[in-house]
């Protein structure tokens, strides 16, 4: 393997130099003048801030609330020293980059991370991101361009799975943090720390236990309408929903199929339609995705099919407000995305300001939601993790709105 | 200079808008100027600069691939695909997924040159044909993991800061200027775009090199989208779609005729330039992808626009100065 390598990296060498007499002498010309044009734009070192450690008037964390299955949430807290409480010190030039622009829930994590950065006194970052939730490649262009502007921190909810290592990897060796929060780097390349909105497992098991609700005790079909199939976040949460359903008390759950609307609506409606055609017997949609589960309450609205198929998964009540009403979708959950994006700005403000450092045990109070701690990502193989909390489930009883 | 810029009007043109555009980035951007930024402007599309490099001799020749994107597609799905079987040494597998690109390319050409059928025709149905069966052959999944030394090609330099996606685009463009401006071949490409009756009478043989030119268009694009497999590490049916737009829209913007016979290599590398540019400027000053894209679409009208109502002024104007100036 290794000699392979390297015998290729010779071959392209010698073939290298054979170009470098055509192509190399006008290049060189132009990388002079170019070179001449402009310094180099990599030296931002972020000075620290005054890391202020005040001892821990530790306001206890919201996630603990959460009654996890796998129980990691509350056991780590206990075992934290001091608490540090980021503070405003200097502004910060950052980037905050959704997995797309156009969907609900992202201009409300922006503005949640504005309301932090309004707090600690800062520039609020620059939310910027591709129009499309599939569009890896413009993420991966966003990313760079992030790089070179030398920002001081990058906010990050990945589209993908690993196709963001390698920028993320240039930003960590310019020395920019990068901070994920909604869709982590799943091999945690360049990142320094994922702002987990819930603990992935527990997604799994609300989720199941959602789906056991709407079904009943005889069970019965149902399929998944995920966002896109490269979805980092998703993909974890159906693998842990697919974990829990093993288990006996949802014998009764079959999961006849998951598709993919990549978060379009248009591509939801059909993937929900195609759904009904080929699986008969279907119950219940489960889609974990804000976008898909409007599409598919809408498109069963449309069929009138709402009587036999259910619709549930992870959704805004504001938009599933009138599915609830009707029936069509009798269960959903989320979280809040505007104190994601504000958890999201304290930690990325936090690490650029040397106020905190992204290690397992760091404690630290973030403005209004009070105290996290940074702990190992125990929903993947590497990789630290903020975990920020709690779900809320929505129904007739309470829709949120 | 005067003489030349007379004869290359579309040329001096986009000189003048390159500049503009550079001056633009410069003012909007402390971050534009820089030798790292530079490199990335390229490596952020290599993979359809790359193929705009065959497209202009394809568009140049009468002809239009709209397939290409949909080939890209193709030919890493099948690369990514064999890679996934395991059974296949992965160097074989990328050489495969080239070789289907040719023979996409062959499959078409064929179709176009042997029944006279519209290439518009037979690439546009190339493009569903193509895409479908990148999809159908990777259904919802995602192919990644390729071995480090793949994905070093795309990520990482080899010649001082250039991937090696930058060196084969910039050597492919120089071999692809010598070839259209000052080989025989190329002289072919103009003459059957021009007229392809005409070349046929002049004893050239114009299927041959419309099905040179489409092999070597869809090699070039199987080529592309292995690049851009191992620059972006993953492997979708849906890899590279829509790119033949931006494609085809650099190629005309540097002035080549969409009805064939007339453009300049140098005037689809200055569109080229000008495109990324402007790309590159309008996302260092943080403004979003939809405006960039709308930006590229004013400026591609407005290019074909400005010239023809320039010459339109020109025309009418020495009618009217006649009529001033003559007789009583």
């Amino acid at each position: 393997m290794k000699t392979e390598h390297d015998r290729y990296e010779e071959e392209e060498e010698v073939k290298a130099i054979k170009r470098r007499s055509r192509v190399f002498v006008p290049m060189v010309v132009l990388a002079l003048i170019i070179a001449a044009c402009g310094g180099d734009t990599d030296d931002t070192t972020t000075t620290a801030g005054e890391a202020t450690t005040t001892a821990a008037e530790a306001t206890t964390t919201v996630a603990a609330e959460t009654t996890t299955s796998a129980g990691e949430t509350t056991t780590s807290a206990a075992a934290a020293g001091e608490a540090v409480e980021i503070t405003a010190g200097d502004s910060i030039a950052a980037t905050f980059l959704p997995k797309c622009t156009n969907i609900a829930v992202f201009p409300q994590a922006n503005s949640g991370a504005e309301e932090a950065a309004a707090e600690l006194g800062s520039d609020p970052a620059e939310f910027v991101g591709p129009a499309d939730c599939g569009d890896t490649t413009g993420q991966i262009e966003f990313m760079t361009n992030a790089v070179t502007q030398g920002v001081d921190a990058i906010m990050l909810s990945n589209n993908s799975g690993d196709q963001l290592d390698a920028p993320a990897q240039a930003a960590a060796d310019a020395g920019i943090p990068v901070v994920t929060w909604d869709s982590p780097i799943p091999s945690a390349t360049g990142e320094s720390v994922f702002v987990a909105q819930v603990d992935f497992d527990e997604t799994g098991q609300v989720m199941a236990d959602m789906a056991r609700n709407i079904l009943g005790d005889d069970g019965g079909q149902f399929a998944i309408l995920s966002a896109t199939p490269d979805a980092a976040n998703q993909n974890a949460w159906i693998a842990a929903m697919e974990e829990v359903l093993a288990g006996p008390d949802y014998a009764n759950l079959e999961l006849v199929e998951t598709v993919y609307g990549n978060d379009v609506a248009e591509d939801s409606v059909t993937a929900a339609l195609g759904l009904v055609d080929s699986h008969p017997d279907l119950e219940l949609i489960m889609a974990p995705t804000t976008v898909g589960i409007v599409a598919a309450a809408q498109a069963m609205t449309q069929e009138g099919l709402c009587e036999t198929i259910k619709v549930s998964g992870l959704g805004l009540p504001e938009e599933m407000a009138p599915y609830v009403e009707s029936g069509c979708a009798p269960e959903f959950a989320l979280w809040s995305f505007v104190d994601l994006g504000y958890l999201a700005y304290y930690v990325a403000y936090g690490i650029a300001t040397g106020q905190i450092t992204a290690e397992e045990g760091t404690a630290f109070v973030a403005g209004r939601m009070g105290e996290y701690e940074i702990t190992a990502d125990p929903t993947r193989d590497a990789g630290l993790r903020v975990l920020m909390g709690p779900f809320s489930v929505y129904n007739a009883e309470n829709p949120g709105t | 200079m005067r003489d030349w810029a007379a004869k290359h009007r579309w040329e001096s043109i986009l000189i003048i808008v390159l500049a503009a555009t550079i001056v633009v980035n410069v003012s909007l951007s402390p971050f534009y100027l820089g030798f790292g930024n530079f490199v990335n402007l390229f490596w952020l599309s290599i993979e359809k600069i790359i193929v705009v490099i065959v497209m202009t001799f394809v568009i140049i020749n009468g002809e239009i691939d709209l397939s290409v994107a949909s080939v890209m597609g193709f030919s890493a799905a099948v690369m990514a695909t064999l890679y996934q079987g395991g059974e296949l040494p992965f160097a074989l597998a990328i050489l495969i997924g080239i070789a289907v690109g040719a023979i996409a390319g062959l499959l078409q050409g064929l179709v176009i040159t042997r029944f006279g059928l519209p290439s518009l025709v037979v690439t546009l149905a190339g493009l569903i044909g193509f895409r479908g069966a990148a999809r159908v052959l990777l259904e919802d999944r995602s192919v990644g993991d390729f071995p480090e030394w793949f994905e070093s090609i795309g990520q990482q330099t080899l010649v001082g800061p250039f991937p090696v996606a930058l060196l084969l685009f910039f050597v492919g463009l120089a071999l692809a200027w010598v070839i259209l401006e000052r080989s025989a071949f190329g002289r072919k490409v103009y003459v059957i775009g021009n007229s392809a009756d005409v070349a046929r009478f002049s004893g050239i043989e114009v299927d041959s090199v419309k099905l040179r030119l489409f092999v070597t268009s869809g090699a070039v694009a199987g080529l592309a989208g292995i690049l851009f497999a191992a620059r972006v590490g993953a492997v979708q049916g849906t890899l590279g779609e829509t790119y033949e737009l931006d494609i085809i829209t650099m190629v005309l913007l540097g002035g080549v005729s969409i009805f064939g016979g007339s453009g300049s290599m140098l005037g689809v590398v200055l569109a080229l330039f000008t495109v990324l540019n402007i790309r590159n400027g309008l996302g260092l000053a943080n403004i979003d992808g939809i405006t960039q894209t709308g930006v590229i679409g004013l400026l591609l009208i407005g290019s074909v626009l400005v010239p023809n109502l320039a010459q339109r002024y020109r025309l009418r104007r020495p009618r009217a100065e006649a009529v001033a100036h003559g007789p009583p």
